[in-house]
């Protein structure tokens, strides 16, 4: 019998939270830090687009079976912001931990929210 | 003679007519009669108008930064700058909190919407101590009011919006509002 060992890498993992969390109701936006912002601005002047699915706005890391992820979104006023948040905490952790297999923290901050 | 030649022959690369590949390069603007016939001579000449032409387009094209870049980067320093500003929310499932500027927005919103009344500032604050269970905050609002209005109402309105607003619109649960009538205004509301 052939031992298979799958380890799935950090930045999959904030790809596929990024995508889950962009698709939850209220989440108007994910919020870049500093240095993702930095390096996209770096890529869109080089045109360095390589087509991967952006993951602005969550880091994470992967520790054996389990990974942590930090979203950081903004919303729009009517929105409940605590609601929000645990919404996107179900739905990124359901959708990381049904991709990867992994268990799955995530913690979310609501950076900004929009009054338009 | 020969001898200089010959080094000078080495030097340039002929094109097949015999020609220096580098001066028919220098007469593309003007070919003369051998130029214009031979077919080396015009694909020099064709190469050294493609490479002017690139070279001047891209020399043309207006470096622009991407619109938003500005913003982009003042949200992420400021971002970066105020990290544990975080009121911390409820929840089951993990950390999660909301920067705290963006909760005084929300609360400075509603009671700007309110008639007769402007907020300016807002502070939010939220005790550490127990961290198990996100304490209820503390907020600081300072108001103008229009003139006429009575203030003891007012107050009381101001109070109830702000409870409602944190409850419905944050989440977090508000303890203790100060309202600070720092001016009053006539008629036409302020800036």
């Amino acid at each position: 019998m052939t031992e298979v060992r799958v380890h799935v890498g950090d930045a999959v993992v904030a790809r596929v939270a990024a995508r889950s969390a962009r698709g939850v109701p209220g989440v108007l936006a994910l919020r870049a830090d500093l240095a993702q912002t930095l390096l996209g601005l770096a890529g869109s002047v080089l045109r360095q687009d390589t087509g991967a699915l952006p993951a602005e706005g969550v880091s994470a890391a992967v520790h054996g079976d389990t990974a942590e992820v930090s979203v950081t979104v903004v919303t729009r006023l009517g929105h409940n912001c605590r609601d929000l948040a645990q919404a996107v905490q179900r739905t990124v952790a359901a959708d990381v931990a049904g991709y990867t297999g992994l268990e799955v923290l995530v913690s979310v901050t609501v950076a900004d929210v929009s009054l338009d | 003679m020969s001898g200089a030649n010959g080094h000078a022959d080495d030097a340039v690369e002929r094109l097949a007519c015999g020609r220096d590949a580098a001066a028919a390069w220098d007469h593309a603007g003007a070919p003369d009669e051998h130029e214009r016939t031979c077919p080396h001579c015009t694909a020099t000449i064709a190469d050294a108008r493609r490479l002017d032409a690139l070279v001047h387009r891209m020399a043309d094209e207006p470096i622009e930064p991407p619109p938003s870049v500005l913003d982009r980067v003042l949200d992420a320093v400021l971002a970066e700058l105020r990290p544990h500003h975080v009121l911390t929310l409820a929840s089951p499932h993990g950390p999660a909190g909301l920067a705290r500027p963006a909760a005084a927005a929300v609360l400075r919103h509603v009671v700007d919407r309110m008639d007769g009344m402007r907020a300016r500032s807002c502070r939010i604050e939220q005790d550490d101590s127990d961290s198990a269970d996100p304490a209820p905050a503390d907020v600081t609002i300072t108001v103008v009011a229009r003139f006429g209005v009575d203030l003891a109402s007012v107050t009381a309105r101001v109070r109830q919006m702000v409870v409602a607003a944190g409850e419905q619109a944050l989440g977090a649960p508000i303890r203790r509002v100060d309202i600070v009538v720092v001016d009053v205004f006539d008629g036409e509301e302020p800036a």
